[in-house]
C-alpha cells in the first residue's frame, strides 16, 4: 500500500471507515459505559456482587474455549485434509449450532439430557443434574465450535500444498508434517479462532442463563439485573467489566502473534493437490465428524418433532397446528423482517469487514492498532448492551424520520463485524505482499489492487463474514430486544414471546421455520455467488 | 339495542366523562392511536387491547415483552424521545422507580377512587389494577408417588425430607419471583433475617435446581423434572387448564403477592388517549376480561375471581413491605448466596 498522501482516495476511504466505527461502535458504547457515573461504579464495585460471576466467567471461558477450538480444529482438519465421505452434509451440520436462537436450543438440551430427559431418563434411566458448570461447558462447546471451525478451515485451506508436499518429499510422515508445517502456518487463523471463540463465549448469555443453574456469569448477572429488577446502572457496570476482560484477551492475542510472517501464498501459481492423508486418518475424521453431527442432529431433530406434535414431550400426537399458527395472520411478518434485515446486514458487514481488514493489515498509517481493537470489540459487548447503546444514542427526535428497521440493520452490521474482520486479516496475512507490489508496479492504485487482485483471493474470508453475520442476525435476541418496534418485530422476539407464554409447540415451530428459512437463504446466496467470488465454493 | 352496544355506549360516555373531569373540562375526546409497552402475556394483550379499542375507539399499537424490567429499562433509555404512551403490566416495583426519576405522568383516574390505597401510588404516578398471589405448583403423579400426596400447607412443610431434591425454586438472583419468595420468608419471620436464612439454607438441601425464569419452572414441573415449585398462582392455573390431571395449585400459609400496575409515560404524544386507557383498565369490564384471560385477581371488589383462583382475602398473606424489599435487594441476595454456600 502506498502512502496515504499520494492516494487521496485511499485517505478518504480510511476516514470513512474510521467515522463509521466511531459513530456506530464507539459512540453508542460510550453511552453505556458512562451510564453508572463515578459514584455508580464505586458503589457497584464495593457491593462486590460481581466477584463470583467474574471468577466463573473466566473459568468457563477457559474451559469452553479450549474444547470448542479443539473440536473446531478436528472438524476443520477433517474437512480440508481428509478424504472422508459426506463432506457437504458435514458442512451443513457444522453450521447448524450457529443457528441456535437463545432459549430454545438450550431448552432442548434439558428436554433431552436433563433430569427427566428423553435420552438421559427415557433411554438410560438416569436423572443427571445438568444445571451448572458441566452442563454449560458441554453446551457451549457444541454451540461455539463452528466459529472456530469456520476460521480455522479458512486458514487451513489457504495454506500452500507445495510446502506440505516438500516436507513429505524430505521424508516427513503425515503426523510430522502436520505438527511442523500445517499447524504453524495456520497460526493466524488459529489465533483469530481462539480470540473470537473466547470472546463470544465470554459474552454468551443464553446457555449459562438456561442451564447454568446457580453458576452465575457476568452476562447472566447483567441480564438479570435489567430483566428481573430493572437495574440498568449496575448492569452497565457489569458490561464494562466484560469489555475490560475482552481487552485483556485481545492484548494476549497481540502478544501471541508477534510480528511473524505466515505467508503461504506467493506470487507463483500453484495447482498441486494436497498430499493425501492415510485412509485410517480419513476414517477417524469421518467417525469423529459423524459423532458430532449425530449429537447436533439429535438436538435439532427434537425441535422438529416438538414443532410437529401436540404437547412435546408428553403428548406426541402429530399436528400441523403449530406451523399453521406461525403462518397465520401477521405472525409471518417477523420472519420476513428477519430475512430482509439479516440479508442486508450480512452483505454490508462482510464487505465492510474485509475492506477494513485490508486497511488495517496492509496499511502503514498511525493508529491501526486502535482501529484493529475497535473492530474486534463488538464481539465482547453483550447484545443487550449493544442494543441499549443504540437506543440511547439514536433515539433522537431529529432521527425520527428514519425507519426503525435501519437501526436494527446497522446494529446487526457493526455487532457482527469481528468474525469477518478476523477472517480478512488472517487471510491477508497469508498472502504475500509481493502480489500487491506486482499490481502496484503495473500501475494500479492500492484500491484497484485490492478490488481486482486481493478480493478474488479472499472469497473464503468474505464467505465467513457473510455467513456469520447472517446467522447471528437471524438468531440474536438480546441485540434486538431494545430496538424492535411493533412493525419491525423479528423472529427471535416472537420466539421469546411464545416461550414466555409457555407455548412450547409454537415456539419450536417458529424456531424450525426461522432456521429453515436461514438455511434456504444461505443456499440461495451461495448459488448466486458461485462463479463470481468463491462465496459458496469454499475450498474446504 | 343489543346489550353489547349498550355497554359500549355506556363506556364511551363514562370514558368521555372521565377525560373531561381529568382535563378540567377542556373537553378533549380520546382519539387516535396510543403506543403501549406491555408486560402481560401475549394472549391477554391481544384480546384486552381489542376490547379497549372497541370500547373507546382509540387504536393501540403494542410492544409486548413479558419481562417488565426490560420495558422499565427501555423507557429509561428512551427518555429523550419517549416512544411509549402507556406502560402496562408488571409488578408496581417496575413502575415506581420510573415515577421517582420523573419519567411518568401523574394521573388520578376517576375510576381509581375505589381502589385501595395500598394498590396505588398516592399522586397517581402509577395505579394498580390487578393482583398476583404466590402459590405452589405440584406435579400430581410425582406428588403422589414421592411425597405421599401431601401438598405443603405452610412453607415450613417444604423442609420435610420427603421433598429432598424434588423442588425447583425460581432463581432468587435471576427472577423477581425467586426474590419475592426470599423476602416473603423474611417478613414471615418478622424480619428476623437469621431465621429466614436458616430456612433458606435448610430448603436448599431439598432443592434440585434453581430455575432461570418463573414460567420455565412451571414447564419443568409439568414435565416431571421435580415434584413441585413455588410460583405464581395465575400462571399455574393457566398451565393447569391445558391438562388438569397433570398439575395442581395450592397456596401455602403466609404467602406474598404482587400488584400489577399501569402508568402513563411522560412526554406522551396522546395524553387523552393514554388517560382513556388508564380509565378503561380500571373498569369492571376490563377487570373481568383480564381475570378471564390471565387468571389474575382484580383490585375491584365487584370483579369475581377466576374459577379455582385464590383471592387476597381468602389466603393468608405476610405483611409484605414492598419498599423495604426493593431497598434491601442486593444485600438480601448476597446474604442468601452465602447462606446456601454458592458464593
Amino acid at each position: 500500500m502506498r502512502s496515504l498522501r499520494r492516494e487521496p482516495a485511499l485517505l478518504l476511504a480510511l476516514l470513512a471507515v474510521a467515522a463509521l466505527v466511531l459513530a456506530f461502535i464507539v459512540y453508542p458504547q460510550l453511552n453505556v459505559v458512562l451510564t453508572p457515573g463515578p459514584g455508580g461504579y464505586v458503589q457497584f464495585l464495593q457491593e462486590g456482587t460481581w466477584l463470583v460471576p467474574l471468577r466463573n466467567s473466566v473459568e468457563l471461558t477457559l474451559l469452553s474455549t479450549t474444547t470448542a477450538v479443539l473440536l473446531g480444529f478436528v472438524y476443520a482438519y477433517a474437512m480440508v485434509y481428509s478424504n472422508m465421505r459426506w463432506k457437504p452434509f458435514f458442512r451443513l451440520v457444522g453450521i447448524l449450532p450457529l443457528l441456535s436462537p437463545p432459549f430454545v436450543v438450550a431448552a432442548a438440551y434439558t428436554l433431552l439430557f436433563g433430569a427427566r430427559g428423553i435420552v438421559s431418563y427415557g433411554v438410560f434411566g438416569q436423572s443427571p443434574n445438568i444445571y451448572g458448570l458441566m452442563g454449560v461447558w458441554g453446551v457451549q462447546t457444541i454451540a461455539f465450535f463452528p466459529f472456530a471451525y469456520q476460521l480455522i478451515a479458512d486458514a487451513l485451506s489457504r495454506s500452500d500444498p507445495r510446502m506440505e508436499q516438500a516436507a513429505r518429499n524430505l521424508g516427513a510422515g503425515s503426523w510430522r508434517v502436520f505438527w511442523t508445517v500445517t499447524l504453524p502456518l495456520s497460526r493466524p487463523g488459529l489465533g483469530a479462532a481462539i480470540l473470537t471463540t473466547a470472546i463470544y463465549i465470554l459474552e454468551d448469555f443464553g446457555n449459562p442463563q438456561l442451564i447454568g443453574g446457580v453458576f452465575y456469569v457476568l452476562p447472566t448477572q447483567a441480564y438479570s439485573l435489567i430483566s428481573s429488577f430493572g437495574e440498568y446502572t449496575s448492569a452497565a457496570a457489569v458490561s464494562t467489566i466484560l469489555l475490560l476482560l475482552a481487552l485483556a484477551l485481545y492484548l494476549g492475542k497481540v502478544r501471541l502473534d508477534g510480528g511473524r510472517s505466515f505467508v503461504t501464498i506467493s506470487g507463483r501459481a500453484s495447482s498441486m493437490p494436497r498430499p493425501p492423508v492415510s485412509p485410517a486418518v480419513s476414517l477417524a475424521c469421518f467417525v469423529a465428524c459423524l459423532a458430532l453431527a449425530g449429537l447436533i442432529l439429535l438436538v435439532y431433530g427434537s425441535l422438529v418433532v416438538s414443532a410437529l406434535t401436540l404437547r412435546f414431550p408428553n403428548n406426541l400426537q402429530f399436528t400441523t397446528e403449530h406451523f399453521q399458527y406461525v403462518l397465520s395472520g401477521t405472525n409471518g411478518d417477523a420472519l420476513r423482517n428477519t430475512l430482509v434485515f439479516s440479508g442486508i446486514a450480512a452483505a454490508f458487514s462482510a464487505v465492510f469487514a474485509l475492506f477494513a481488514g485490508w486497511l488495517v493489515q496492509r496499511g502503514q498509517w498511525p493508529g491501526r492498532r486502535v482501529l484493529d481493537l475497535l473492530l474486534i470489540l463488538p464481539a465482547a459487548i453483550p447484545g443487550i448492551f449493544f442494543g441499549l447503546g443504540y437506543l440511547t444514542a439514536f433515539n433522537q427526535r431529529w432521527l425520527d424520520f428514519v425507519d426503525r428497521g435501519w437501526l436494527i440493520i446497522i446494529a446487526f452490521i457493526f455487532w457482527n463485524i469481528p468474525v469477518g474482520y478476523q477472517a480478512a486479516v488472517a487471510g491477508l496475512r497469508q498472502i504475500d505482499r509481493s502480489i500487491d507490489e506486482a499490481a502496484s508496479s503495473l500501475g494500479a492504485s492500492s484500491l484497484r489492487g485490492f478490488r481486482e487482485v486481493l478480493l478474488p483471493m479472499l472469497g473464503g474470508s468474505l464467505r465467513v463474514g457473510f455467513v456469520t453475520t447472517f446467522v447471528r442476525a437471524v438468531t440474536t435476541l438480546s441485540l434486538v430486544i431494545f430496538l424492535f418496534t411493533p412493525p419491525t418485530t423479528v423472529a427471535t422476539i416472537r420466539i421469546y414471546q411464545l416461550v414466555g407464554d409457555l407455548n412450547w409447540g409454537a415456539a419450536t415451530a417458529y424456531t424450525v421455520a426461522d432456521i429453515g428459512m436461514a438455511i434456504i437463504a444461505l443456499s440461495v446466496f451461495a448459488a448466486l455467488a458461485r462463479g463470481r467470488i468463491a462465496l459458496g465454493a469454499a475450498r474446504a | 339495542m343489543t346489550p353489547e352496544l349498550d355497554r359500549r355506549t355506556f363506556l364511551k360516555v363514562a370514558g368521555a366523562t372521565a377525560v373531561i373531569i381529568a382535563c378540567g373540562g377542556a373537553g378533549q375526546k380520546a382519539t387516535g392511536r396510543i403506543s403501549i409497552y406491555s408486560a402481560l402475556n401475549e394472549s391477554t394483550n391481544n384480546q384486552l387491547f381489542a376490547a379497549f379499542t372497541k370500547a373507546t375507539g382509540v387504536e393501540v399499537s403494542v410492544l409486548p415483552l413479558a419481562a417488565a424490567g426490560d420495558l422499565q429499562t427501555k423507557i429509561t433509555a428512551e427518555k429523550n424521545n419517549p416512544q411509549a404512551d402507556i406502560f402496562v403490566g408488571g409488578s408496581s416495583e417496575f413502575h415506581d422507580p420510573l415515577g421517582k426519576q420523573g419519567l411518568l405522568e401523574a394521573y388520578q383516574s376517576p375510576n381509581a377512587k375505589d381502589v385501595a390505597a395500598q394498590f396505588k401510588e398516592s399522586s397517581g404516578l402509577w395505579t394498580g389494577w390487578y393482583t398476583g398471589i404466590f402459590g405452589f405448583i405440584s406435579n400430581t403423579s410425582r406428588l403422589n408417588k414421592d411425597i405421599g400426596g401431601k401438598k405443603p400447607a405452610t412453607w415450613d412443610d417444604l423442609l420435610d425430607p420427603a421433598w429432598n431434591k424434588k423442588l425447583i425454586l425460581p432463581d432468587p438472583i435471576k427472577t423477581g419471583g425467586g426474590y419475592i419468595f426470599i423476602a416473603t420468608q423474611i417478613f414471615r419471620f418478622g424480619r428476623d433475617e437469621t431465621k429466614a436464612m436458616d430456612y433458606m439454607k435448610k430448603l436448599h438441601a431439598n432443592i434440585l435446581s434453581y430455575g432461570p425464569t418463573s414460567p420455565g419452572v412451571i414447564t419443568s414441573i409439568s414435565n416431571g423434572e421435580a415434584a413441585g415449585a413455588p410460583n405464581w398462582s395465575h400462571d399455574i392455573l393457566t398451565e393447569k387448564a391445558k391438562d388438569p390431571s397433570k398439575i395442581d395449585l395450592n397456596v401455602p400459609k403466609d404467602t406474598g403477592f404482587e400488584v400489577g400496575a399501569v402508568s402513563i409515560v411522560k412526554g406522551t404524544k396522546n395524553l387523552p388517549g393514554a388517560q382513556a386507557f388508564v380509565d378503561w383498565v380500571l373498569t369492571k369490564e376490563a377487570g373481568d376480561l383480564n381475570v378471564k384471560l390471565s387468571n389474575r385477581g382484580s383490585v375491584r371488589k365487584d370483579v369475581s375471581p377466576a374459577p379455582g383462583a385464590p383471592t387476597l382475602d381468602q389466603v393468608s398473606l405476610v405483611n409484605y413491605d414492598r419498599q423495604w424489599a426493593t431497598d434491601n435487594k442486593t444485600r438480601i441476595q448476597k446474604l442468601w448466596q452465602s447462606a446456601v454456600g454458592i458464593q
